[in-house]
């Protein structure tokens, strides 16, 4: 696991804390119960705080899955190192 | 507090055993948020006990309100918005706006807040209301432009406060502070727009945070200070009074040094509310009490005791005023302009709160002055307040009148003691669970109760109280015993029994236990002792009635107290007549 999913991972055992950590990396709004629209609102709030960003609530409904979610912050990763200037 | 800090306070919480602190969130937005900072908050401040936080329906504050009468509550935290009050006052109605019907949206927001009070009103006596009155902007419903006060708007504001100051007269109803909320989330940082008409969540995440703290601190508020020690020398005057002279001391307008006059008017008014204030201070004696007498002092002298005034050690000046007291270092503060004379004191009593004089920074000054309404601000000033001064110098006399040995029984004798008994487990006086939850030394167990708990308790088949009051020839201690259990058959179990300090060496606590083995006619008591690391007074006194140092529950026969039981020379006075049962017997 690189760093983002295990600082992510961090994220969802604090918002989802039934959910064991070895079924985290496969987690999907569907295999999840506790994943309602409140706990999608409160998992951005916590990842906000994790990494310190700003994330799009217009696209809460497509981050529905762990791996989606990963993806997305490593984008937002790729385009801050970019529109900073510097390498990834 | 961030969201990820509240949910892994909450997490942690969930470990907790024990009965759990049941609260009501009110409000008609979706309190995802604020239900989450305020569960957190909560937890903070009532850590061993998990909170219990449940809510209502969305968009239906007032019926979410009408909803808890008769339900198990030990308190209700009420955000309220103006779109509670009519919800052609949000931004997700999409009810009408214009002038014709600005008419109805009052008449209709004072009868949601008629609504209101009488829901609360409905509540279990002893559930504590904490309430915000509406943090966010009205919507853009007035004909008038944004910085224009509207007719209609100052009616609204004007209904909202009539109604706040009626609730604020019930007991147990307090009100968040507009004005402080407003310097601890500013007004242009409340309001997520985006976010409330997306998932109904009005408020910025800072803000929910801050609403949720404040009314978390209503609800489970810090205990307030109870003593404070203040140094002179620019402290309670601007000057050394040893080198300028008592009557060169300043503290007025006309020489610059207001702040010390400030300083001494709102000590003379904590004095007033039941504080004890106090002098610690390096100076020559004679002359400080030259200073102290002056006229023109805004704090009363005689306010003010004991008086230190000597060239030792502060720290020894503060252990003496702190015995004198009998009260824990850590329910004082002392005030001194020396950062020198604060370390020194601090090293000494390290829970002591030592807070610097800033003697020329005005705005540090105004921070302390607040900071001090702060630490000792409380809900009301009771009846004990007004007299705790005086019982305190009066009990300073007793102990120095009081003589070792055989001329003690004399003495005892001679002190024209009265003991009022009030055993009316009905009445509800909220002081009694007040002296419970503040007493520390003479402690059954330590425990502490909320009203509400402490009215259920009262309720429970078999439930006795009694409070305790006391006066002597050297003054009266006011209300400064309470002791409560239940009675089954012969035996009378004793599960709260707190003394106040202030009535040590009068043999109140046998007098206590006399009455009870008299009223209830029970052939033994079953003390629920729990040893804290404060209450070593009651564990000695169990020890000296029933042979054996406690370590738990201890047992007393009415044979073992008569015969160590010492000779009571007490009158006894009792608010209720014998024949009266003193002892709950319907089931709540």
């Amino acid at each position: 696991m690189d760093r983002i999913a295990t600082r992510l991972s961090t994220c969802f055992e604090t918002v989802f804390p039934d959910l064991a950590a070895k079924d985290i990396p496969a987690a999907t709004q569907r295999s999840v119960a506790a994943w309602d629209s409140t706990a999608a609102i409160m998992l951005v709030n916590v990842i906000e705080d994790e990494f310190g960003i700003q994330m799009d609530f217009d696209r809460l409904e497509e981050l529905d899955s762990f791996e989606s979610i990963c993806q997305y912050l490593k984008e937002q990763q790729t385009a801050g190192a970019a529109s900073d200037g510097s390498s990834a | 507090m961030t969201v990820t800090e509240a949910l892994k306070i909450l997490r942690a919480a969930r470990k907790l055993e024990g009965e759990p602190y049941p609260v009501e969130l009110v409000c008609g937005f979706t309190p995802l948020h604020l239900e989450t900072f305020l569960g957190a908050h909560l937890q903070q401040r009532m850590s061993g006990r998990r909170i219990s936080l449940s809510t209502g329906l969305f968009g239906n504050a007032a019926g979410n309100l009408e909803s808890l009468q008769g339900k198990d509550l030990c308190a209700v935290a009420l955000a309220l918005e103006w779109q509670d009050l009519d919800p052609r006052m949000g931004f997700r109605s999409a009810g009408q706006w214009g002038p014709a019907l600005l008419p109805d949206i009052l008449k209709m927001v004072r009868s949601t807040l008629g609504r209101m009070a009488a829901a609360i009103e409905q509540l279990a006596s002893g559930v504590t209301v904490a309430c915000s009155l509406p943090t966010l902007p009205l919507p853009p419903l007035f004909y008038h432009p944004g910085w224009q006060m509207a007719e209609v708007e100052l009616a609204l504001e004007r209904a909202l406060v009539e109604w706040a100051s009626e609730c604020a007269a019930r007991r147990g109803f307090a009100l968040v502070s507009r004005q402080r909320l407003a310097e601890e989330s500013p007004a242009l940082g409340r309001y997520d727009f985006k976010s409330e008409l997306l998932s109904g969540l009005p408020y910025t995440l800072p803000h929910a945070d801050c609403v949720a703290e404040s009314l978390a601190r209503l609800l489970a508020p810090p205990a307030p200070k109870k003593g404070l020690i203040t140094d002179l020398d620019d402290t309670l005057w601007h000057g050394l009074v040893g080198e300028v002279g008592p009557e060169n001391v300043t503290w007025d307008l006309a020489s610059h040094q207001h702040l010390h006059g400030l300083y001494q008017k709102l000590l003379a008014a904590l004095s007033e509310e039941g504080v004890l204030v106090a002098i610690a201070s390096k100076n020559d004696a004679a002359v400080a009490r030259q200073a102290l007498g002056r006229p023109d002092m805004l704090v009363a002298p005689e306010r003010i005791f004991p008086v230190e005034i000597h060239w030792n050690a502060k720290s020894g000046s503060v252990g003496r005023i702190l015995k004198t007291w009998n009260i824990g270092a850590d329910s004082v503060v002392f005030v001194d302009d020396s950062p020198m004379e604060l370390a020194e004191v601090a090293a000494a009593h390290p829970r002591i709160e030592c807070l610097s004089f800033p003697t020329n920074d005005a705005a540090a000054g105004y921070a302390l002055l607040r900071r001090l309404r702060d630490l000792f601000g409380k809900p009301r000033v009771a009846e004990e307040d007004a007299i705790r001064l005086e019982s305190i110098r009066q009990g300073a006399g007793f102990q120095n009148a009081a003589p070792d040995g055989s001329s003690a029984e004399e003495f005892l004798r001679q002190t024209e003691a009265i003991i009022t008994l009030d055993c009316d487990s009905k009445s509800g006086d909220p002081r009694t669970v007040e002296l419970v939850n503040k007493t520390n030394q003479f402690n059954l167990n330590g425990r502490r109760h909320t009203e509400a708990e402490w009215r259920r308790r009262l309720r429970r088949p078999g439930a006795v109280l009694m409070a305790v009051g006391y006066r002597d020839k050297f003054g009266p201690l006011g209300k400064i015993a309470v002791v409560e259990g239940r009675q089954q058959d012969d035996t009378l179990y004793i599960e709260t029994w707190v003394m106040s300090c202030r009535a040590f060496a009068r043999r109140i606590e046998h007098q206590c236990l006399k009455a009870l083995f008299d009223r209830s006619g029970a052939g033994k008591m079953v003390f629920d002792f729990a040893s804290t690391p404060k209450n070593g007074p009651l564990r000695d006194f169990l020890a000296s009635v029933t042979g054996t140092p406690p370590e738990g529950p201890v047992e007393l026969t009415r044979g073992q107290f008569e015969d160590v039981c010492p000779a009571l020379y007490h009158r006894i006075e009792e608010t209720q007549s014998r024949n009266e049962s003193w002892i709950e017997s319907q089931p709540a």
